[in-house]
């Protein structure tokens, strides 16, 4: 038995798991909008959203980012993480996800920086945070962590996207849009999707990175802009 | 970066978490306290916005900017005790660019008798209950009522008129608080709550003058 193998995917277990504290559960990445709309009825609805965050903005965006942070790890390049810092930071067109993404990253950096004392890039991001040389967006930070966790690229794509899609479909869950069963149905049906988007990421670069999905960034804006809403856009 | 003093309020929806903000906040502002305000709110922003209103744009106590509104996804214990991330940024970023502030208050939203919040976040714990719940509530207990460092309990001038007894509630806040503070107040006249003030400024700013009056 591999045990070094098995403190690795202790360590997934521990970024993936809902207690691990990065603000997202607070997050519905407009599905309240869409709820409070009437725009999205049941399950079958929800996945399509979900699919299309997945393979129209998260895929091509953040995991993409996600897998150019391994390979600058890798080349130990610091000037190509904040390079990727900038460059994700200026897909995230919706004020409150920025902020978001930024924040979570932050708290998640800081968390991680608690226990993992002896990784080089991780300390040098942090610093770099704390003289505002980056920003700290999400995926660029969870990219840090899991690789100073010794968690694999792909793997750690999977985390990203999982994390996605549990928050989505708990904010579902918190709205009455669905049950509890259902919301494990849905995860369970999106694991081809994840798989399938982080086959077509996983190699891509930043010259590669794109985002489309204008009805979900008006979505996200309305949701933004709600007097009345249980969750950050 | 200047760690600024914390003050986590909890307690049951209408307990009166904002109203006894409302209150406080002219009394420290008039000893010459800076101070900020974070809102987690369970639904709508409605308790961030009416502060602002209240207290920054038509008192001037505050800047707009610093009373500032968190959605905690419906689930606000997480956002003060399990995952504070949120709250801590917004701190982080207001330590950085105010760091003359003295004090910032942190609401959370309204949640159950379980409610805590983390140490991290809070340096000092203020839950607030009311008569209106009935005399029963400070027996039943909970971790707020039990391990807050001052129990505040709100509405006094309703007891007579939903026939909850001031004494009782007196002599099981004494038996399960085993000594530690709790004050009776009503925030419509502010009975009660210059004492309120009186720990803040004792037990949270240890007395210390505000920051804008010491001679640098």
């Amino acid at each position: 038995m591999d045990y070094d193998e098995i403190e690795q995917e202790i360590g997934i277990m521990q970024l993936s798991d809902s207690f691990f504290p990065t603000g997202l559960f607070a997050t519905s990445n407009g599905l309240e909008f869409m709820f409070s709309e009437k725009t999205i009825q049941d399950a079958s609805d929800l996945i399509k959203i979900i699919q299309i965050n997945i393979t129209q903005q998260i895929g091509p965006t953040d995991c993409v980012a996600l897998a150019e942070v391994f390979d600058a790890v890798e080349d130990n390049n610091f000037e190509k993480i904040i390079e990727v810092d900038n460059a994700t930071f200026a897909t995230k067109s919706i004020k409150e996800i920025r902020d978001a993404s930024i924040r979570s990253g932050i708290q998640l950096i800081k968390c991680v920086t608690e226990f993992v004392k002896d990784n080089k890039i991780l300390n040098q991001y942090q610093g770099n945070i704390l003289e505002n040389n980056v920003r700290g967006i999400f995926p660029v930070a969870f990219g840090i962590c899991c690789n100073a966790l010794k968690i694999k690229k792909e793997k750690s794509m999977a985390m990203m996207l999982y994390g996605f899609s549990v928050s989505v479909v708990g904010a579902a869950l918190r709205l009455g849009l669905i049950q509890h069963f259902e919301g494990q149905k849905i995860i369970h049906k999106i694991k081809p999707i994840i798989a399938q988007t982080i086959q077509e990421n996983a190699n891509r670069t930043l010259s590669d990175m794109w985002q489309f999905a204008p009805q979900m960034d008006i979505v996200q804006m309305s949701h933004e802009k709600m007097d009345s809403k249980m969750f950050i856009t | 970066m200047t760690h600024i003093p914390r003050i986590g309020i909890g307690g049951p929806v209408g307990s009166g978490k904002s109203m006894l903000i409302e209150r406080i906040v002219p009394m420290l502002a008039k000893k010459g306290y800076s101070l900020s305000i974070i809102s987690n709110d369970v639904i709508s922003k409605e308790d961030a916005d009416r502060m602002r209103n209240n207290l920054a744009t038509e008192k001037g106590l505050l800047p707009e900017n610093l009373v500032i509104g968190i959605a905690t996804g419906g689930c606000p214990h997480t956002a003060v005790r399990e995952d504070p991330s949120m709250n801590l940024s917004v701190i982080e970023e207001m330590e950085t660019k105010h760091s003359d502030l003295d004090l910032i208050i942190i609401e959370s939203g309204g949640d159950n008798i379980t409610t805590t919040f983390s140490p991290i976040l809070a340096d000092y714990f203020i839950y607030i209950i009311d008569v209106a719940g009935g005399d029963k509530y400070p027996r039943k207990g909970g971790l707020g009522i039990e391990s807050c460092d001052l129990l505040v309990i709100n509405k006094i001038d309703l007891a007579n008129q939903i026939g909850a007894d001031l004494e009782i509630m007196k002599r099981d806040a004494i038996k399960i608080r085993k000594g530690r503070p709790f004050e009776f107040i009503n925030c419509k006249t502010d009975e009660g709550v210059t004492k309120v003030v009186e720990h803040i400024v004792h037990d949270v700013l240890f007395d210390t003058q505000p920051k804008s009056l010491v001679i640098k």
